[in-house]
């Protein structure tokens, strides 16, 4: 940072930006007190208790869960055979088809998830869980293209060839080397959905039910009636597991390597 | 001559592009066959279609008799060394060199038997347990090259094995692999771009251009007789002289002699005059640049390698000065017209 002062505040500035509210949040949710407000009132560990005792919070985390769990295995499994067919196959049309599955990043969610309300709910009679897992599987495969894609694009074919050579079959290269080789890519991309899932808001809103409720609407339709401070213990709880996943992540890999899908 | 493999009128087009063209080619049992040429000119993509990567557009390839055009990679039991290694990263030095033996479900016991011994042979068989990545890239050349030979194959196939080594490791590991090749027999093809290389290295040496074979023979044959002016400059001549037959001479630089205009000595070969361009010092030699005329009366350009002691002038030549380059017979090659 020496010698680049613009640089260097900015960088403090924006951290400020981001950590600082979490700081509030993070602090509120220990309060003794009834209120949210700041600074606490006294410190207990009361909101914690109440928001693991609260069915709906503890109902929708395990929906959640389960819906991020599911949707992330089958974003993964569509995902990964269709980025080596786009990076090692001979496939006409190559970017147009890499194009189609990082297209969901760009449609907004609220149109994917009226189309899958219409279609899937309205039209087909399925469950809002059947929605909502076809939803966040789409909404996950470009990460899943992406990020492995990455990590494909920089392994070296001449690997793959080698085990060819020395007698594998096409089927047996893939599982002994090429899927060895994107392991770590695979990973990201499995975090990345993973975490998009659990957190996703639009489409979850829109094809919700009474049985089926993630946790992100739970909490909006609680923030919604009342203002207290389980809902700042709830989030902190949230955030605790996120930095869980993190420091495994950065313990296991790298973030650099998750971030980038780097394979080296 | 019994061969190991055999081309057939074999052509290999990517669209427009022609890699290799109508190519007919025996590969010697036994010997290291070299192919040598410029980049693009097809000698990877022989190797490559020889090793089963790329199916021939045309024309047939067999190996030990057999007809293997259309055989996938995984049935032609080639052992092959890829210019990037090509190492498992995820398996051990050990498991990579018995990577092929697992899969031809050789018993536990031999395989480890077999992995050692290869290991010796390259003489890393104290790395057996570390990952490609700690080993340096001359180690990790030496492991893919007894992972290459563990499944005893039938060809030894290197694509430029040698090109990112470093200078000293390269020239070491030249006579590290006829080493190999002399102690078990195997018949190799070994690609390279490097003229040295090859002919340090070869029984035989394959000149290709632009997809075609331009010169196939012994180094010694190919060097001495160059069949054309692509060969012969491919494999350093210079001082191309057109003749009024039409046909070409040429001389390599360390060959040119150069002495003060009046000062040259008589010999019998090749004597012309010009004027000096520029000389350059180099410690054992000069780099002398001349302009001269040939036969046809057109403007050449020059070029004089000799040691620097029998210069006749010892500090070499300033620009402008007049010259005589003069070769001896022998060490002139006459090239015939066509090419």
């Amino acid at each position: 940072m020496k010698g680049r002062p613009i640089l260097g505040t900015l960088a403090v500035l924006g951290y400020v930006i981001m950590i600082v509210p979490i700081l509030f949040v993070v602090s509120t949710a220990f309060t003794a007190g009834d209120a949210l407000t700041f600074p606490p009132q006294g410190v207990s560990l009361r909101w914690f208790g109440e928001a693991l005792a609260y069915q709906p919070f503890v109902g929708a985390l395990l929906s959640s869960l389960q819906l991020a769990v599911v949707s992330t295995a089958l974003a993964l499994l569509l995902g990964v055979p269709v980025t080596l067919a786009i990076q090692r196959g001979k496939i006409p049309g190559k970017s147009l088809v890499e194009g189609l599955f990082l297209s969901p990043l760009v449609v907004p969610e609220l149109v994917v998830g009226l189309a899958l309300y219409q279609q899937i709910m309205i039209g087909l009679h399925q469950t809002s869980f059947v929605a909502l897992l076809v939803g966040h599987t789409v909404l996950l495969l470009p990460y899943a293209v992406r990020v492995t894609g990455a990590s494909l694009a920089l392994a070296d074919p001449a690997v793959e060839e080698a085990a060819r050579g020395l007698g594998a079959s096409p089927l047996r290269t893939f599982f002994s080397v090429t899927l060895p080789l994107l392991r770590p890519g695979i990973f990201s991309a499995g975090l990345l959905s993973f975490v998009t899932s659990f957190n996703n808001v639009p489409l979850s809103l829109l094809l919700q039910s009474r049985q089926f409720r993630t946790l992100p609407v739970t909490m909006l339709d609680y923030v919604q009636q009342s203002y207290d401070p389980m809902i700042a213990a709830m989030s902190t709880l949230i955030l605790a597991g996120t930095v869980v996943i993190a420091i495994v992540a950065e313990k296991t890999l790298g973030f650099a390597k998750i971030f980038g899908g780097i394979n080296k | 001559m019994t061969s190991a493999a055999e081309f057939t009128g074999v052509t290999q087009s990517y669209g427009d592009t022609v890699a290799v063209e109508n190519l007919n080619l025996e590969i010697e049992e036994g010997k290291l066959t070299t192919l040598l040429g410029p980049s693009g000119c097809g000698k990877t993509t022989t190797l490559r279609m020889l090793a089963g990567y790329i199916t021939p557009s045309a024309g047939t390839i067999t190996i030990n008799g057999a007809d293997a055009t259309r055989l996938p990679p995984e049935k032609r039991n080639l052992g092959m060394v890829f210019q990037s290694y090509a190492l498992f990263p995820h398996l051990t030095v050990a498991d990579n060199v018995g990577f092929g033996l697992k899969l031809r479900k050789v018993p536990t016991d031999k395989r480890r038997e077999l992995v050692m011994a290869n290991l010796d042979l390259v003489g890393l068989a104290h790395l057996a347990d570390r990952k490609p990545k700690a080993l340096s890239g001359g180690q990790q050349q030496r492991v893919a090259l007894a992972r290459a030979i563990a499944i005893s194959p039938s060809l030894l196939l290197l694509d430029e094995p040698l090109s990112n080594l470093d200078a000293r490791l390269r020239v070491q590991m030249r006579s590290e692999i006829r080493r190999i090749q002399g102690e078990t027999g195997l018949t190799v093809v070994l690609v390279t771009h490097d003229q040295e290389e090859a002919l340090e290295m070869s029984d035989t040496m394959v000149v290709m251009r632009a997809g075609k074979v331009m010169q196939t023979g012994a180094p010694a044959t190919v060097f001495t007789a160059p069949a054309n002016r692509f060969v012969a400059d491919f494999l350093g001549y210079e001082n191309f002289l057109s003749q009024s037959d039409g046909s070409l001479l040429t001389v390599r630089p360390e060959h040119l002699r150069v002495s003060a205009a009046g000062l040259e000595p008589s010999t019998a070969g090749l004597t012309v005059s010009a004027v000096v361009r520029e000389s350059v010092y180099r410690g054992v030699d000069h780099i002398v640049t001349m302009t001269a005329a040939d036969a046809t009366g057109t403007p050449i350009t020059l070029v004089s390698t000799t040691r620097r002691d029998t210069l006749t002038a010892d500090a070499g030549f300033l620009p402008g000065d007049l010259v005589v380059a003069q070769a001896r017979d022998h060490e002139i090659v006459r090239l015939s017209a066509d090419n």
